[in-house]
């Protein structure tokens, strides 16, 4: 079994590398190696897997496309503008207080949905723009808006690693909330310390003078409403959720798009707002190819023993090396399997480090803030590819790494001292 | 190349994959409406649904059949659920061949071997799971379908992004409203999943079910692993069946459900009806995150060298040994965990709290007979099975 999933494992690496290559397609070199390590694995052509593949992030997708299409037809609105120019006109001169306005805005939505990404669509725009304006550079804007993603999934309420180990070790999710502000709180401030110093704010009247005109009409009613609406849907959807129905976020997103075309100042045809959806799918289609190919990608692993060969492989480490390798190992699952790393590897981490008497909470606290890290990682680098085209970053994506290395390591060492002192931080665990 | 403004390459793919889907929909077609034919035993007396006791659930994917066997004789009554997790694939069995041989001398019992009939209707999602098993019968194979962990979500769909249990109140991880043992005890008005929940709490209540015996199948990296969980009230029942089922025939551990876990039959049908609700986990190696390949094989035979390697390296719960086999106290040298061994866990196991039920509760004293472990490690599960085409017709039901 371990040769036969070693001789699968080398087959699809060797794929993906040629067809990477040639096809100059990382999405269909995915499934490409996915068929190959089928066939390899001796699986035939297993249409079933392959479309059942498709389908494991079909969620995400559709959470992708209706978020994109709700923020951009607020924008369409002119809504963001009117924000960025409130911003810069009531903050220009206190730099260190539109950073931390900025981070704490980057932080509500994927606090209360579990995704970073949600972040980044609703508000990682506006907060990029007016990063610019602040005077950061696109490395510097392009690694705020991607470590306070990340920071928002990590953040509770909703932290869907920590959610999905509980789940699996039946334990309730209760406890987490101080375990995981703690550390955020110490990383976001290094975060805005480390991208915010030595930023020199552009000329006020000449940032004021580039955004567009502001829209006849345009008022803060209009401004807030459909925002207003997305946190009230969200929050109700939480605190309210035995008294209503089950939206789902692609619902509330397109709800909240509806509410922004009702409170846009300027009377636009259907056709332009047909137009602004198509050049949202243009935008999100990319992102969707990764999701679906990653899906393919992953099943076929599980069935030929790949994911299984690397699992076993990791917890059967001694826990020093653990240690030593979980900032590796953990990200790297995070970049293929997504959420689905949380279970296949965080789990036996947690039953292993429970068995030798470390507080596990703090340890599935801990291993959330690994995990996210690998959202900027291959093969699926959801998140550093969302904010890169949010943000309009036009660098290599090497050098996208480059600009988060130094935070994403903070956040590793905080995570990874957490680990190794998960007894002494026991503390913080409050019910 | 060009024809119009389309290049042909892209014609090429979206030919492929519809290509690629219409193979796979006959699949996915066969999975969701394939049913096995069941045989029930003498001692059937009526076939009931769920919705006869929640009518709302009438007609939709989480209505399922419930097998019922009444002695006619006065004492105690009995509910036992397989399949409330399709991909535990032994509790659906063992339900089979409870129905099939069972005989009531006292009291009454209800089965459910496939609790949560939605979750069979699909594969599950990212872990590419084979679509059916097959025993070896007297008379033939028999092919079972597998499925998933949750409701289907062509059934019930969307997810919130947090499953706020009702009416405990505990966020739970968003797929978990979708997965009936984290749903109890239900909602009447609530989703797909929440009434399926709901109904098995009312019959539980309307047919004054003493004992409530949830059959699961477990990670063999799972703490609970091979063990009962019993809601305390249940606590010596299961205590007492975990011992006898240790010294004579395989070992079998016993914990007390946890009182701040929610959404569990283990805690939701002790706290909200009278009955003990005891739930019980077989090790199942399929279930594992570091198992080897997804096939049919794995699913039968348990064997898999990963897991040997998680057994050498003290990462499991249970006993595993794919090679020398692990010494049950009834002397059988068992390897891995194949399906015989797990469905013959699950018999002994549900017979056991039965009896120990009428032990320590004589008014609920239940007198049932079936095959066990023993009789399943010597003979096979597919040994007590029936063949349909050979039953009295009445006697054969599509499950």
């Amino acid at each position: 079994m371990y040769l036969q999933a070693t001789i699968v494992l080398i087959a699809m690496i060797a794929t993906f590398a040629i067809s990477s290559w040639k096809l100059k397609s990382t999405e269909l070199s995915m499934v490409v190696t996915a068929i190959v390590g089928a066939l390899v694995g001796g699986f035939g052509f297993p249409a079933r897997l392959l479309v059942e593949g498709m389908f494991t992030f079909f969620d995400v997708g559709m959470t992708f496309i209706t978020a994109a299409i709700f923020i951009n037809i607020y924008s369409a609105t002119g809504a963001m503008d009117a924000i960025v120019r409130a911003i810069v006109q009531n903050f220009h001169s206190k730099k260190w207080i539109v950073f931390i306005l900025l981070g704490g805005i980057m932080l509500i939505p994927g606090a209360l949905t579990g995704a970073g990404s949600v972040s980044i669509f609703v508000v990682g725009g506006m907060v990029s723009t007016v990063l610019g304006y602040m005077g950061l550079g696109k490395k510097k804007v392009v690694g705020f808006v991607f470590m306070f993603a990340v920071l928002s999934a990590v953040c509770p309420p909703i932290n869907l690693w920590a959610m999905l180990m509980c789940a699996q070790a039946n334990m309730p999710y209760v406890g987490f909330d101080i375990p995981l502000l703690a550390p955020l709180l110490v990383i976001g401030t290094f975060t805005i310390i480390f991208f915010g110093w030595g930023a020199k704010p552009k000329d006020k009247q000449e940032i004021l003078d580039q955004l567009p005109e502001p829209i006849e009409g345009m008022n803060w009613i209009r401004i807030s409403l459909p925002l207003i609406s997305l946190v009230v849907l969200f929050l109700m959807q939480k605190y309210l959720a035995f008294y209503l129905p089950v939206l789902g976020l692609p619902l509330t997103f397109i709800i909240c798009a509806l509410i922004s075309i009702l409170c846009s100042p300027k009377r636009k045809g259907i056709k332009s707002w047909f137009s602004t959806i198509n050049v949202t799918m243009e935008q999100v289609f990319p992102l969707l190819a990764t999701v679906i190919s990653v899906g393919t990608l992953v099943n076929i692993m599980t069935a030929t023993g790949v994911r299984g060969l690397i699992a076993i492989t990791f917890v059967t480490l001694p826990v020093v090396l653990i240690y030593v390798a979980a900032l590796f190992f953990l990200p790297f699952a995070q970049g293929s399997l997504s959420y689905g790393s949380a279970v296949i590897l965080g789990t036996p981490i947690i039953f292993l480090f429970n068995s030798i008497g470390v507080n596990v909470t703090i340890v599935a606290a801990a291993l959330s803030f690994m995990f996210p890290l690998g959202d900027a990682l291959p093969p699926s680098r959801i998140v550093g590819r969302v904010t890169i085209s949010t943000v309009e970053y036009e660098g290599s994506y090497m050098s996208f790494l480059k600009a988060i290395m130094i935070p994403a390591a903070f956040m590793g060492g905080v995570a990874l001292l957490m680990l190794i002192f998960a007894n002494k931080f026991s503390f913080l665990v409050v019910y | 190349m060009k024809i119009g403004k389309i290049e042909i390459s892209k014609i090429i793919i979206i030919v492929l994959v519809a290509i690629l889907g219409i193979m796979a929909s006959y699949e996915f077609l066969e999975l969701r409406f394939y049913r096995e034919d069941v045989v029930v035993s003498d001692s059937f007396t009526e076939e009931k649904m769920l919705s006869d006791w929640l009518p709302s659930i009438k007609n939709t994917a989480v209505d399922a059949p419930v097998y019922i066997f009444d002695s006619g004789v006065p004492g105690g009554s009995v509910l036992i659920c397989g399949g409330i997790h399709p991909y535990e694939p032994a509790t659906t069995l063992a339900a089979y061949v409870i129905m099939n041989n069972i005989n009531v001398e006292k009291g009454k019992v209800f089965i459910i071997p496939r609790t949560n009939m939605s979750a069979a209707t699909l594969g599950m999602l990212g872990n590419a799971y084979p679509k059916f098993f097959t025993i070896e019968t007297e008379w033939g194979e028999k092919k079972i379908r597998i499925g998933d962990r949750a409701t289907n979500p062509l059934h019930q769909w969307p997810d919130p992004f947090v499953y706020v249990n009702y009416p405990s109140g505990q966020n739970l991880a968003y797929t978990d409203i979708r997965n009936m043992n984290r749903t109890f005890p239900g909602k009447e008005d609530g989703s797909l999943t929440e009434r399926g929940s709901y109904a098995l709490m009312e019959l539980t209540r309307k047919e004054n079910i003493d004992l409530y015996i949830d059959l699961h199948e477990a990670s063999l990296m799972y703490p609970v692993v091979s063990t009962y969980v019993a809601h305390q009230d249940a606590q010596d029942i299961a205590m007492m069946a975990s011992m006898v089922l240790s010294a004579s025939e395989f070992p079998m551990k016993c914990e007390v459900s946890p009182s701040n876990l929610h959404g569990l039959t283990h805690r939701e049908v002790g706290d909200y009806s009278d009955a003990y609700a005891v739930l019980m986990e077989t090790p199942e190696p399929f279930i594992d995150r570091v198992a080897g390949r997804m096939t049919e094989e794995l699913m039968t035979d348990g064997i898999d060298e990963f897991i040997q390697t998680a057994a050498e390296n003290d990462l499991i719960y249970c006993n595993y040994d794919i090679n020398e086999g692990i010494t049950m106290p009834s002397g059988y040298v068992v390897k891995g965990a194949p399906m015989d061994y797990r469905v013959g866990r699950h018999l002994s196991a549900t017979r056991e709290v039965i009896t120990w039920m009428g032990q320590f509760d004589p008014a609920k004293e239940v007198i049932v007979t079936f095959p066990g472990f023993i009789d399943v490690m010597d003979n096979g599960s597919g040994f007590y099975l029936s063949d349909p085409e050979e039953a009295d017709e009445s006697k054969v039901f599509k499950n």
